[in-house]
């Protein structure tokens, strides 16, 4: 089960119920960690100056806005904490909309809206006479020190939770140049029927389940297969040949005396073929393993 | 020197660059290091092979980077199985189970110089077997501190419960002493146990002997590591390579040589004379495997 990630109350008008959300959806990336490609560690990020390249301890890191290239007013967290938009911990709904005439364009993350233990009956009592009334809460709450624009709406007896992006953060795509050029085309009738023709002969009822992420699937299997099969440490037995399968023991026979002997012929503390030793060694040590 | 498909105890796996070497100071190589461990596995095995295992693996020989790998590599041959232990985050992951000469060979091909291993066995991780005291020398001092210090740990265990101990160097500067319980006990009461000894040395040597992990309460005194009897840590397991300018492996002794170390007696064994000893003395470790004993209750004051 997801964790709750904000504890708070719903109000409309009067009524105040206290709920929890938690996330709707659980994203299933495949995620990659950046190694060496040397040595398998792995890659450690370094916030360093970017006037000596000196790595900066976390306290001495503040945050700063740039006014003008290289120009910048430092602002500090107890600043920020104290321009908390409204700070109480509560989902005011402030008008009731039809869900059509929300453009999905704006909805951003979506959480599921969970009752309080003792107040079920209120949050029943909401959720059903939305989904009667076929109407969509629109409301404005603080979430980790930001404001969200939401939308609230009844789903299979639960409510919905989507935040919404603010209006002045969707870009205009009359600044995109191609899309702008549209406006120059001109269609035939012929052409449009026939696009109407193919889009009537492509038409289905949308059932989510019938897509899954390919992409991600071979990409496990890519894994998978890599994993089974490593070449870099060990073959499949199978695909050894057996008359190459030395006892291992043997195989280190001729390594073990000719390291021993390389020490005998320069004996470690003999600061002449300590020089001469050393070198060659610290090279062949960079190679991989 | 190309790969090379070899044969080991009834395993087959491949090997590469035999001729690394891994310890630049003494021109010591991989060859020499598998072969460490395929001697060393007979005495070792007993005490490694059904544990959970983290490897501290160093590709680049010891002077190079290391990293150590708790999670058993994905690409591990079939043969080499896991047991689960503690992860991150409350979660548990798989930590490689050395239970094979083959799978000494595997882990020392993957440069694995260190073997750390945790005081419970893999298939009850709740349960320590034995108890340990990491003896850490601070600043300024060395291993004849640290075998001070472990006579001391010695004769107030065997005055406080008649419990006896094995030693053991760790193979880089220290001692550590381990207690054999072999029966049941929790995490929480060796540590409890641990940490109670160690501050009645520190009460008693404060001048010499700490319980305090803070750097700088350590210089000039031996640090007693009672912390490592958590369920999520690892010590360096007996007999394994440590790395160090020298091949240097964790050494079980006799009390008659710490004894001598606290007289100044170097207490240091590279891997050759590991294997001698073992010849000699059959495995000085023995005991922590069989001999059962029971830790003073929890709340007892020592």
């Amino acid at each position: 089960m997801p964790r709750a990630i904000w504890s708070g109350a719903i109000s409309f008008g009067l009524v105040n119920i206290p709920i929890k959300l938690y996330p709707a959806v659980s994203r299933k990336n495949v995620s990659f960690n950046q190694l060496d490609s040397r040595t398998g560690a792995r890659i450690k990020y370094k916030k360093v100056s970017a006037a000596d390249g000196e790595e900066v301890p976390a306290e001495a890191i503040i945050k700063g806005y740039e006014l003008s290239s290289g120009a910048y007013v430092t602002v500090g967290d107890d600043e920020l904490a104290s321009l908390d938009p409204d700070a109480s911990r509560t989902i005011e709904i402030e008008e009731f909309v039809d869900l059509a005439d929300i453009d999905p364009l704006f909805y951003d993350s979506a959480y599921f809206v969970a009752p309080d233990k003792a107040t079920v009956k209120p949050y029943a009592l909401l959720t059903q006479a939305m989904e009667e009334s076929g109407k969509v809460g629109i409301a404005r709450f603080v979430m980790r020190s930001k404001q969200y624009l939401c939308a609230v709406r009844p789903k299979d007896g639960a409510l919905v939770l989507s935040t919404m992006v603010y209006a002045d953060e969707v870009n205009d795509p009359k600044e995109i140049g191609e899309i702008a050029d549209l406006e120059d085309v001109t269609l035939t009738k012929k052409e449009l029927d026939m696009a109407r023709q193919l889009i009537a002969s492509l038409s289905e009822d949308f059932d989510v389940d019938r897509f899954e992420d390919t992409y991600r699937n071979q990409v496990l299997g890519l894994i998978e297969r890599k994993a089974a099969g490593d070449t870099e440490i060990i073959a499949p037995p199978e695909a050894m040949n057996e008359d190459k399968v030395i006892d291992l023991m043997a195989a280190l026979e001729a390594s073990v005396k000719e390291a021993k002997a390389a020490r005998t012929r320069h004996p470690a503390g003999a600061p002449e073929a300590e020089e001469e030793a050393a070198e060659p060694a610290k090279k062949r040590a960079r190679k991989s393993a | 020197m190309p790969d090379r498909f070899v044969e080991v105890d009834g395993r087959q796996l491949k090997v590469s660059n035999l001729d690394k070497v891994l310890y630049p100071e003494t021109g010591f190589t991989k060859a020499e290091i598998i072969d460490y461990y395929v001697r060393v596995a007979p005495a070792m095995l007993p005490h490694i092979g059904d544990r959970g295992i983290t490897l501290r693996r160093y590709p680049n020989g010891v002077d190079g980077t290391s990293f150590f790998e708790k999670r058993c590599p994905s690409h591990r041959p079939d043969w080499i199985g896991t047991f689960a232990g503690p992860g991150d985050r409350n979660g548990t992951i798989g930590y490689c189970a050395l239970d094979s000469v083959a799978a000494l060979a595997w882990s020392a091909n993957m440069a694995a110089l260190e073997i750390h291993a945790p005081m419970a066995r893999g298939v009850d991780i709740e349960s320590p077997t034995m108890c340990v005291f990491d003896l850490d020398p601070g600043p300024r001092t060395g291993i004849q501190e640290c075998a001070e210090v472990a006579l001391d740990i010695r004769d107030v265990l065997d005055r406080l419960a008649g419990l006896t101990c094995l030693a053991k160097t760790s193979g880089s500067k220290g001692l550590q002493l381990y207690v054999p319980l072999n029966t049941p006990h929790t995490h929480e009461h060796c540590s409890e146990f641990a940490l109670a000894v160690a501050q009645v040395l520190e009460k008693h040597h404060g001048q010499r002997v700490t319980s305090v992990m803070k750097k700088t309460a350590r210089p000039g005194k031996v640090f007693i590591d009672w912390s490592q009897n958590s369920r999520h840590k690892t010590t360096a397991a007996v007999y394994t390579l440590r790395a160090r300018p020298h091949p240097t492996a964790s050494t079980p002794v006799t009390w008659d040589e710490v004894d001598a170390a606290a007289s100044g007696t170097p207490l240091v064994f590279e891997a050759p004379a590991v294997l001698e000893r073992i010849e000699e003395h059959g495995d000085l470790f023995a005991d922590v495997l069989t001999v059962t004993q029971e830790l003073p209750s929890p709340g007892v004051t020592v």
